[in-house]
C-alpha cells in the first residue's frame, strides 16, 4: 500500500478512535451526576439506543476499577477513554499534518506518528486482556477502541518502515528533492527529515493534546466532598451478635458492615472494586446477608434472586468456610439463577453439591432463624431494601458512590476515623 | 498560509476534546443540582421493616396487645412471665371468634399435642415447633396458645395448659439461642375454659397422629404461630 494511503488509513483510525473514545468518555462524565444511565454499547454508537439494563459487557467494564485513574482523589477518577481522545485527535492531526506537507517519506515524522501509535495500540492490549480475562466482559465501545488503534498502529508502522527503507536515487540524490522513480513522473518531494527540535515540540503538542482535556476535567469536575458520610447511619448497630459474619481480613481498624446479597451481582461487582481499592484491608469487614429472595424475606414481593436465601444459609452454615461459599456463589451467579429459575430447590442442591458438609446445617431451623435475625436486624437499622450497602463506622455510603465514587467515598471516610462502636 | 491552516487545524483538534468535556460536565452538574434542589424523591427504595399481614385485624391486635402487656412484652410490665389471664379478659368475644382470628394463619400455624394430662414435648411436638418457629420471615411476635380438655376439674386444665404454654417456651429458649426471645413470645393458657378448637382444626399441621382428631385430643395442645403484625 502506497504511503499516503498509509497515511489516510490512520487518520480515519484515529477519527473513529476519537469518536468510540468520546462516546465512552459521555457515558462515564453523564454518571457526575449520581444518577443510572444507559450507555453506549454498539459498534455504532450514536445510531443505536443507548443500553440501560446495567449487566452489558460496557457497563461492567465501564464500572470496574479499570475505567479510571487517581480514584481516591477525584471523585470517579479520570476515565481513561479521556486521554485517549486527546491522543486519537493528536494522531488525526499528525497523520493530516504529514499528509499536507508530505511527509510520508521523512522517517522521523513517521517515526514519531508510530511511536504516538504505539500509544493507544499498548494500551489497548492491557485494557483488553483487563476486560476479558480479569472483568470476563465484551465492551463493544472497547472493542472499537482496540481496533482502531490497532488500525493505527499497524498502519503507522508500515508507513515509517517505507520511510525508512534507503531506495536507489536517494543515495545520489542532494537537497530536498529526491528521485523515487525511473521516469520524471513518478518524482516525488521528500523533505529535509525532521530534525530534534520538531520532535520535541510535535511531541510538546502531543503532550497538551492530552493534558489540556485532563486539566479541564479535573478542575471542573463537581465537589463531592459534601455527600461523604451524610446518607444516614445506622440506627441500632449494637445486638448484631450473630446476624453479622466477618468477612475479609479482621486486621483493618474501621468496622465496616457490609449488606449484601450472594446472587447479586451488583455485590459481586461491589467486592471486585472494593478489593482493587485496596482499602478493604484498612476495614474490619462484617456481612449481613441480605438475599432479595421471598422465600425467607419478606421485604420483596417476589423473588429477585430466586435461591438467594439457600445461599445465604449455606453462607451462615459455613462458619470459617463463608468466604469461600460467597466466593463461589458469586463466582456462578448466572447459572445458580438460571437453574433455579426452574427449579427452585437448584441452588440448595448445587451449593451442598460443592460443599457437601453443609448438608446437616442448610435448610434447618436453626439456620432459618439465624437468617431470620440479619434480616431483622436490618429491619431495627431501617436499612433500604437494596444491595449492596456499606457501612463504615455507622456512616453509610451512599448508594449513589458504590460504583464510580467509592474509593473518593470510602478513603474520606476512613481518614474521618469512623471506627464505630464494637459489634 | 498553509502553515496557518494547520496551526489552526491543530488548534481546533486540540479544544474539541477540551470544549466536549466541559460540555458533558457541565451538563451533569446541572443536573445534580436540579436533583439536589427538587423535592425528596418519591422513588427511594422501601425500608426493611417488619411484616403487617391483611389478616392483622384490630380485633387480633387488641387480643395480641393484651397478651403481649400480660407477658410484659409491651409497656413497662414485668418483664418475662406471663400473669395468668381470666379467658374473658383476653378477648371480649365469643371463643368461637377468637379462633376464627387465627384461621388466616393456617399456613403459618401448627398445633402442638400433648398426652393426656401431660406437658411433655415429644419428637414429634418439637418438630413441629422447631419448624413453625424457623419460619419466622418478617413476623414480630410468636404466640402460644394453650388449651386443655374438658377432662378433669378446670382449675387443675389451667396450670396443665400453662405448663404446656410454657413448656414449649422452654424450647425455644434451649433450640434457638435468640438474645430477642423474651421480646417475642406471647403466652397464652386458656384452659378448658374458652376458645376450643373445633374439628376444623384438624385439618392443620399438627404432631399427634393424623388419623386421629377428636376434639378432645385436639385440645389438649399448644396451637404456636408467628403472628405478622406489627403494634
Amino acid at each position: 500500500m502506497r504511503p499516503r494511503t498509509l497515511l489516510y488509513v490512520v487518520f480515519f483510525a484515529a477519527l473513529f478512535g476519537f469518536l468510540f473514545a468520546a462516546f465512552s468518555t459521555y457515558d462515564f462524565v453523564a454518571h457526575l451526576d449520581r444518577q443510572v444511565h444507559g450507555i453506549h454499547c454498539s459498534f455504532l454508537p450514536g445510531l443505536q439506543n443507548e443500553d440501560a439494563s446495567a449487566s452489558s459487557g460496557c457497563h461492567v467494564t465501564l464500572m470496574s476499577p479499570y475505567s479510571s485513574v487517581f480514584r481516591r482523589w477525584l471523585w470517579g477518577g479520570i476515565p481513561v477513554s479521556l486521554p485517549a481522545m486527546g491522543l486519537f485527535a493528536f494522531l488525526a492531526y499528525w497523520a493530516i499534518n504529514l499528509l499536507w506537507t508530505r511527509r510520508e517519506l521523512d522517517p522521523n515524522a513517521t517515526g514519531f506518528l508510530a511511536a504516538v501509535a504505539t500509544v493507544p495500540f499498548l494500551t489497548s492490549i492491557v485494557m483488553a486482556y483487563l476486560a476479558l480475562v480479569e472483568l470476563d466482559a465484551v465492551c463493544k465501545l472497547c472493542i472499537g477502541i482496540y481496533t482502531t488503534s490497532t488500525l493505527a498502529f499497524v498502519a503507522a508502522l508500515m508507513v515509517w518502515r517505507g520511510a525508512r527503507r534507503p531506495r536507489e536515487p536517494e543515495r545520489t540524490a542532494r537537497g530536498d528533492v529526491h528521485r523515487e522513480g525511473a521516469t520524471p513522473s513518478t518524482y516525488v518531494l521528500r523533505p529535509t527529515p525532521m530534525d530534534r527540535g520538531g520532535v520535541w515540540t510535535a511531541a510538546f503538542l502531543g503532550g497538551a493534546f492530552i493534558a489540556l482535556p485532563l486539566v479541564a476535567y479535573a478542575a471542573s469536575a463537581p465537589d463531592f466532598s459534601r455527600y461523604v458520610g451524610a446518607c444516614g447511619q445506622l440506627a441500632k448497630p449494637e445486638n448484631a451478635e450473630d446476624a453479622l459474619i466477618p468477612i475479609g481480613p479482621q486486621s483493618g481498624g474501621h468496622e465496616a458492615v457490609e449488606v449484601l446479597d450472594p446472587l447479586c451481582s451488583a455485590c459481586k461487582a461491589f467486592e471486585k472494586r472494593l478489593q482493587a481499592s485496596g482499602m478493604a484491608t484498612e476495614l474490619k469487614r462484617k456481612a449481613l446477608l441480605f438475599p432479595l429472595d421471598n422465600e425467607c424475606n419478606w421485604m420483596v414481593g417476589s423473588a429477585v434472586h430466586p435461591g438467594a436465601c439457600a445461599l445465604s444459609e449455606a453462607v451462615l452454615c459455613a462458619g470459617a468456610g463463608a468466604e469461600a461459599v460467597l466466593g463461589w456463589a458469586f463466582e456462578n451467579q448466572e447459572s445458580i439463577l438460571q437453574t433455579t429459575k426452574t427449579d427452585p430447590k437448584a441452588a440448595a442442591r448445587l451449593v451442598l453439591e460443592r460443599f457437601p458438609e453443609l448438608k446437616a446445617c442448610v435448610g434447618k431451623p436453626a439456620v432459618r432463624a439465624r437468617l431470620n435475625r440479619a434480616l431483622r436486624w436490618a429491619v431495627a437499622n431501617e436499612l433500604p431494601v437494596v444491595t449492596p450497602q456499606l457501612f463504615v463506622g455507622n456512616k453509610k455510603v451512599c448508594d449513589e458512590d458504590t460504583d464510580l465514587g467509592m474509593d473518593f467515598v470510602l478513603s474520606r471516610l476512613l481518614r474521618q476515623g469512623g471506627a464505630g462502636p464494637q459489634r | 498560509m498553509r502553515q496557518s491552516l494547520r496551526a489552526f487545524l491543530a488548534l481546533i483538534l486540540l479544544f474539541i476534546p477540551v470544549v466536549l468535556v466541559l460540555l458533558w460536565v457541565s451538563s451533569a452538574k446541572e443536573r445534580l443540582a436540579q436533583q439536589v434542589s427538587a423535592a425528596p424523591s418519591t422513588a427511594k427504595a422501601a425500608v426493611a421493616s417488619a411484616a403487617n399481614a391483611d389478616y392483622c385485624t384490630p380485633e387480633l391486635q387488641r387480643v395480641l396487645r393484651r397478651v403481649l402487656q400480660s407477658c410484659g412484652l409491651l409497656g413497662s410490665g414485668g418483664g418475662r412471665g406471663c400473669k395468668p389471664l381470666e379467658a374473658r379478659q383476653v378477648a371480649t368475644m365469643q371463643g368461637s371468634d377468637f379462633n376464627a382470628l387465627f384461621v388466616p394463619m393456617a399456613d403459618r400455624a401448627g398445633i402442638v399435642q400433648f398426652d393426656r394430662g401431660s406437658a411433655e414435648l415429644d419428637a414429634a411436638d418439637l418438630a413441629l415447633v422447631d419448624q413453625v418457629f424457623a419460619d419466622r420471615r418478617g413476623a414480630s411476635y410468636f404466640f402460644v396458645v394453650s388449651r386443655a380438655s374438658p377432662d378433669g376439674p378446670p382449675g387443675q386444665n389451667q396450670e396443665l395448659s400453662r405448663k404446656r404454654a410454657e413448656s414449649v417456651l422452654a424450647h425455644l429458649r434451649r433450640s434457638f439461642n435468640d438474645p430477642e426471645l423474651d421480646r417475642q413470645v406471647g403466652l397464652l393458657w386458656l384452659g378448658e375454659e374458652y376458645a376450643q378448637l373445633e374439628k376444623s382444626f384438624c385439618n392443620w399441621k399438627r404432631s399427634g397422629p393424623n388419623e386421629r382428631c377428636d376434639p378432645k385430643e385436639l385440645n389438649r395442645s399448644a396451637f404456636v404461630a408467628w403472628i405478622d403484625c406489627r403494634l
